[in-house]
């Protein structure tokens, strides 16, 4: 196959354009369902993970940003965090683009790359805007550690860390079962869609 | 029937300030956040807290007062309220820093802890708080029809839409999916690992189904013209209430005697 051209104008095609509000729907709905399963994990940038595999980072990360920008408006602590969810469309997008999800163990790869990115991202803004607690359900728990007297970094990487790579394992999880299930006349349509056709056997 | 059918579809809003023509009410919103930002800047007593986002916080049930809304409001404001809470109390009791200024067993409160309780519960309850009022006061179609008609590219206006119409559709799918898996007895209750489980029926149906219809809406939207590049009619007509001047004029007016204020303050301090 030969080396396809990219660029911002192909990847928001029609369909790129309706997958973002699904994305941000997804992202927002899998929030929820996480705090309704009371499962200690944000889960919310599912949306963002799919639209950026299936349409290339410039797509994945508007995802990212709309989807904080609106939970923001009920809850303005995530305005914070548009940044972490944009490297997160961002990043995981470029992945797609190169291929690193073809086989299963670039699958673990790229999600470890993907999650040490959203621990990185998001720490300067925890430890320095929060103080280490925003809030959230997690949040407590960095709150206890700091408590219990470990600094501040330590308390963030150890329990949001962990956390985060759960959380970012199971998104990945939940969005290789759908591509899985997707048919691929419809896969075929997205920007990057191919990359995830099943290769059936040739048969001469 | 043709007449009948787009009265049917507009929103005339009795009351005036709730009616606000939608940039009024998003300048009114602006002003507000600035506003909080200003007040947040004045450190008061010794211990340098921000005082005045309280009283600043209720300006906004005397807004839904005025704009007829209060009720809707304070449900929305319950949720806001209970993050911010949250918040206040493990700022409070978690940041150390400062004078101990209550303790109790191992519970002690220091002044950075009770600054920064105030100053981030408040800033939350404040700007969250000006947000509900908007969207109480103002429909989806009323938002998007504003977008568009202040120059906004019209797909990016479509997509802003979409999102938010997507989050309750897909919000009560997922409700019905869920309780369809419950039957088919997937567990719901239990330890951690059953209930990370259960995360996966509820939610790759969901998204497959919302893809799947992706397809055809494309066909729908693009049967209606929607990428052609040419002037577009509304069939959503908005209403200007008449308070618009005077609203947007009293916004500037506070914020900038508040800003005038502050700089006078820091002057004599």
């Amino acid at each position: 196959m030969e080396k396809k051209k990219y660029s911002i104008k192909t990847d928001f095609t029609m369909l790129a354009i309706l997958l973002i509000p699904i994305g941000v729907a997804v992202n927002f709905v899998g929030g929820q369902l996480a705090s309704i399963l009371k499962l200690p994990m944000y889960l919310d940038t599912i949306g963002t993970i799919f639209a950026a595999l299936l349409c290339g980072p410039w797509v994945g990360a508007v995802t990212g940003a709309l989807t904080n920008v609106l939970t923001g408006i009920a809850n303005p602590v995530n305005f914070a965090f548009i940044p972490v969810n944009i490297i997160a469309g961002l990043v995981t997008g470029f992945l797609a683009r190169k291929g690193m999800f073809s086989i299963w163990w670039k699958w673990i790869l790229s999600m470890l790359i993907m999650a040490a990115v959203s621990i990185i991202s998001s720490a300067p803004i925890v430890v320095l805007v929060f103080g280490g607690v925003t809030g959230s359900g997690t949040s407590l728990i960095t709150a206890a550690a700091m408590a219990a007297g470990a600094n501040i970094w330590a308390a963030f990487f150890g329990t949001e860390g962990i956390f985060t790579v759960l959380d970012r394992v199971i998104s990945f999880v939940i969005c290789w079962m759908v591509m899985k299930v997707i048919p691929a006349r419809t896969l075929v349509k997205f920007p990057i869609g191919s990359n995830y056709l099943h290769k059936k056997s040739q048969t001469k | 029937m043709e007449n009948n059918y787009i009265e049917k579809i507009q929103i005339h809003r009795k009351n005036r300030i709730a009616g606000l023509y939608p940039s009024a009410k998003g300048f009114i919103v602006l002003a507000y956040s600035i506003s909080t930002f200003i007040l947040g800047t004045f450190h008061l007593t010794d211990m340098r807290l921000d005082l005045l986002l309280i009283p600043w916080f209720f300006v906004i049930p005397v807004l839904c007062i005025i704009s007829g809304v209060l009720a809707k409001s304070m449900k929305a404001m319950k949720a806001v309220a209970t993050v911010s809470a949250i918040i206040f109390a493990a700022q409070l009791f978690l940041i150390p820093g400062g004078k101990v200024l209550w303790s109790f067993g191992f519970l002690k409160i220091y002044v950075y802890g009770l600054r920064s309780a105030i100053r981030l519960s408040f800033l939350v309850l404040d700007v969250a708080g000006i947000f509900v009022w908007l969207f109480q006061t103002t429909s989806n179609k009323e938002l998007s029809r504003a977008m568009e008609d202040s120059g906004m590219n019209y797909k990016a206006a479509y997509v802003f839409m979409s999102s938010l119409q997507m989050i309750d559709i897909l919000g009560k799918n997922s409700k019905s999916i869920m309780n369809a898996q419950r039957a088919r007895g997937v567990e719901t209750e239990g330890n951690l690992i059953i209930r990370a489980k259960a995360f996966f029926p509820s939610l790759v149906p969901l998204i497959l189904g919302a893809i799947i219809g992706s397809e055809e809406r494309v066909l729908t939207l693009e049967a209606r013209g929607f990428s052609m590049q040419c002037q577009k009619t509304h069939l959503f007509k908005l209403d200007h209430s008449g308070l618009e001047k005077p609203a947007v004029i009293l916004s500037t007016l506070i914020t900038s005697a508040l800003l005038a204020g502050r700089v006078i303050w820091g002057i004599m301090r």
